[in-house]
């Protein structure tokens, strides 16, 4: 159920992006809502579960975007897995971070892929310019903060376990990394 | 006797008094009934009384008429309120009715163009609409309402009233995908319509494309009209694609620079229409 439902989410997310913030084929300023996803997973859902729900929403942005297929798939797993090993490697779990990490990792994808992109196939995509890139970090920045709260709504109720833990808020003692 | 004389002064000075009012009344009762029995003319004591009651009466009636107004200003301001939401919903559904009038004459206008088209291309033609746009900063495309149900097949040039949009990259039975001509990945045979001389035009992902393979011993100017060729037999022959904008000869390479700005703005797509033709595969 909950797989499904995150699914669900997802595409409903794709369907958004592509019409609602998409005002015409020019428009710059949509911001990745399915890459906000893509964060949420990397850090609150299992390695497996993760993988499940990504599959169909990148199949579904390859349909709806682009020219070369499993270009979203590659996206969305390289976001996913980086994310991942963040999250498990880095030595601060506190969620205020987490978010800034989602953007930065939008950019370090995008510019990996585009290098890909440009040796193997120069001639179709559009080259790199730093303002629209920025503008999508920018936009997924500030759009993961409401999303993230919807997301973990989401998922507690589906999980069915209510807690008063809020996203932003700060948790009392050591917030550093214990050994485990 | 002294008291005596007192009560008769006294009785005196009453009836002179009385004698004095009856007198009076009398007179004055006189007077009314001549005035009213007599010619019916208005005299100088009329006018004594006209001139001294005149500046009264207007102070009164200025009284009169500021608390009447001030009454009805009171009034209306009770019903003010009321009157004012219900203007302001007129006013709300007036530009409502506005925007919609403004909205449909530019549909109007854009499915006229389309008609027009239509109309005068022998090439049957199937119409679609835009549903969805490419999210990605690197590729152009949208998406359209009509697949190969209706006719719609891979390579099928697709156009407006004023040029060329793209072509059809994918279909379903229901939708199609629709690469833009200014896609980075699209290029297209075309001629310049004046000389005849023909290049390849490829998207830049911005609302603007490059001719390219053009040799710089070729005269362009800007402003030159830019159409397709129809070499490869995607594209029918001599549909608008551009003009040029600007033509830039380096002093190396073989090939002028030229920008060319599309026919159709990219940025107000809605309308399209699928010139239904064999099917071409492209790459």
């Amino acid at each position: 159920m909950l797989t499904l439902s995150f699914i669900a989410v997802g595409l409903l997310l794709v369907v958004i992006q592509t019409t609602f913030f998409m005002p015409s084929p020019l428009w710059i300023a949509s911001p990745d809502l399915y890459y906000i996803l893509i964060g949420y997973l990397a850090y609150n859902f299992t390695f497996l579960r993760g993988i499940v729900v990504i599959l169909p929403i990148s199949m579904v942005l390859d349909v709806y975007s682009g020219t070369i297929i499993g270009m979203y798939p590659t996206i969305c797993y390289l976001g996913y897995f980086m994310l991942k090993f963040m999250v498990d490697k880095m030595p601060v779990r506190k969620s205020l971070y987490q978010l800034p990490l989602v953007a930065l990792s939008y950019l370090v994808v995008n510019w990996v892929l585009l290098m890909m992109l440009d040796f193997f196939q120069p001639q179709a995509i559009a080259g790199w310019e730093w303002f629209p890139i920025l503008l999508r970090v920018f936009l997924i920045y500030f759009f993961s903060f409401p999303l993230f709260r919807f997301f973990t709504f989401l998922d507690k109720r589906l999980r069915g376990r209510i807690s008063s833990t809020r996203f932003t808020r700060s948790l009392p003692g050591n917030q550093f990394r214990q050994d485990e | 006797m002294k008291k005596n004389s007192r009560r008769q002064g006294k009785g005196s000075v009453k009836t002179f008094r009385f004698v004095l009012f009856t007198g009076t009344v009398v007179t004055f009762a006189l007077i009314l009934l001549i005035i009213i029995l007599g010619d019916q003319q208005v005299g100088p004591v009329h006018k004594v009384i006209f001139e001294g009651a005149g500046p009264l009466q207007k102070a009164v009636a200025k009284i009169s008429d500021s608390v009447h107004s001030v009454k009805k200003k009171y009034i209306d301001l009770l019903t003010v309120r009321e009157e004012k939401e219900r203007l302001w919903r007129e006013l709300q559904e007036c530009r409502t009715t506005a925007y919609a009038n403004r909205g449909a004459v530019a549909l109007n206008a854009r499915l006229r163009k389309l008609l027009d088209f239509k109309e005068s291309s022998n090439q049957p033609t199937i119409t679609a609409q835009i549903i969805g746009k490419d999210p990605s900063l690197w590729f152009r495309s949208v998406i359209i309402d009509r697949g190969s149900i209706d006719g719609v097949g891979k390579g099928m040039p697709v156009v407006t009233g004023e040029g060329i949009v793209g072509q059809v990259y994918a279909s379903s039975s229901d939708y199609s995908k629709v690469l833009l001509a200014i896609a980075p990945s699209s290029a297209i045979d075309v001629l310049l319509q004046g000389s005849r001389i023909r290049g390849i035009l490829k998207g830049t992902g911005k609302n603007l494309y490059r001719l390219e393979y053009i040799l710089k011993t070729a005269e362009v100017f800007a402003g030159d009209r830019v159409v397709t060729a129809g070499y490869g037999g995607m594209f029918p022959t001599g549909l608008p694609v551009g003009i040029v904008s600007k033509v830039t000869r380096n002093r190396r390479g073989m090939f002028l620079e030229i920008e060319v700005v599309p026919a159709v703005d990219f940025r107000t797509l809605e309308n399209l229409l699928v010139i239904e033709r064999e099917k071409k595969v492209f790459n």
